[in-house]
């Protein structure tokens, strides 16, 4: 396997691992305060709906579309997507922003649906079903996303399919043992390690999209991986600074 | 209406979110580095180039949340 097969496998891994932890939190709330079969009838039909999604976006965009124009739109979009992952996650390492707390939301969850109409004692639960397709749906689409374009501007589609079920299976599987919300994942340095590598191969592609010819070939991935991971993590470091910098100016400044 | 709202608004949401600088920089970024490669700029400059700006985005971006 190549070393950017590879990567893909691990990015489309981490990133899928991520949307998976959260989708399968409302799966979880919803099963256990309602109907677990409306439930997983509802995660069966989001899933169905974003396997028709990849295969036709991921085959109309391969068969139809220019592969420059490909590489310039898919890898403007990982860009717009890895700098919206990358800064959140420096700002919640550095500690200006809260983090994303699974046994948080999944207590919120289980509030609201308390709030909805009882569960019928017979047939379908539709809450059931349209709360559990919506977050999978959503969740899932990042997911995707991210899969088709890693499959249509690399020729990747395998590794990038490979890396998401893999992610899935271990979400899921997980999830039934503990059997409750995975609160323990540390959802901030996946998504940190998934906007640097989001911004690496993006800023390639759409760099390539443009006109530019990478010196060293598909190499230059690895160096503008490297180099995002530097910035960020000074960048983590800025931020906690910052934040300390400014208590202590503060607390200095009261004392007064 | 209250379909196509929803409808603009769930992509608007997803490729924008709250922070608008992440969505338009890259775009001026790739803009400007299209404008590089046409004005003949050497391949490796014109990547750093790129690479820079983009960093710059997101340097911009964490400052302005830290300052709101």
């Amino acid at each position: 396997m190549s070393s950017i097969a590879l990567v893909t496998v691990v990015s489309s891994f981490l990133a899928s691992a991520v949307e998976f932890v959260e989708a399968v939190t409302i799966v979880l709330a919803v099963g256990v305060t309602r109907q677990w079969r409306s439930t997983l009838l509802g995660v069966a039909a989001a899933l169905a709906a974003l396997t028709l999604l990849v295969a036709v976006f991921g085959t109309a965009i391969v068969m139809f579309i220019p592969i420059d124009v490909v590489r310039l739109v898919v890898g403007g979009f990982l860009v717009i997507y890895g700098l919206q992952w990358l800064t959140k996650a420096v700002l919640r390492a550095g500690g200006a922003m809260a983090k994303h707390d699974e046994a948080a939301i999944y207590a919120r969850e289980i509030a609201a649906l308390g709030a909805e109409p009882p569960v019928p004692a017979t047939g379908m639960d539709w809450i059931s079903f349209t709360v559990a397709a919506k977050g999978v749906l959503l969740e899932g689409l990042e997911v995707a996303f991210i899969v088709v374009t890693f499959g249509a501007t690399a020729g990747m589609l395998g590794p990038a399919l490979v890396g998401a079920a893999a992610a899935g299976a271990l979400v899921l599987g997980v999830a039934v043992l503990v059997h409750g919300p995975l609160a323990a994942v540390p959802e901030n340095a996946l998504k940190f390690a998934v906007g640097v590598m989001l911004m690496g191969f993006g800023t390639f592609w759409s760099g390539e999209g443009v006109g530019i010819d990478w010196p060293a070939g598909d190499a230059a991935i690895l160096a503008l991986l490297a180099g995002y991971g530097v910035l960020a993590l000074v960048g983590v470091y800025v931020v906690r600074e910052r934040l300390t910098g400014g208590i202590r100016l503060r607390a200095a400044g009261s004392g007064h | 209406m209250r379909f196509v709202r929803a409808f603009f608004g769930f992509w608007y949401d997803f490729l924008v979110g709250d922070r608008w600088e992440l969505f338009v920089g890259p775009i001026a970024a790739l803009f400007l580095a299209w404008l590089a490669v046409r004005a003949s700029m050497p391949a490796p400059l014109a990547g750093v180039f790129l690479f820079v700006v983009l960093a710059g985005v997101g340097g911009v971006s964490v400052a302005w949340a830290m300052r709101d």
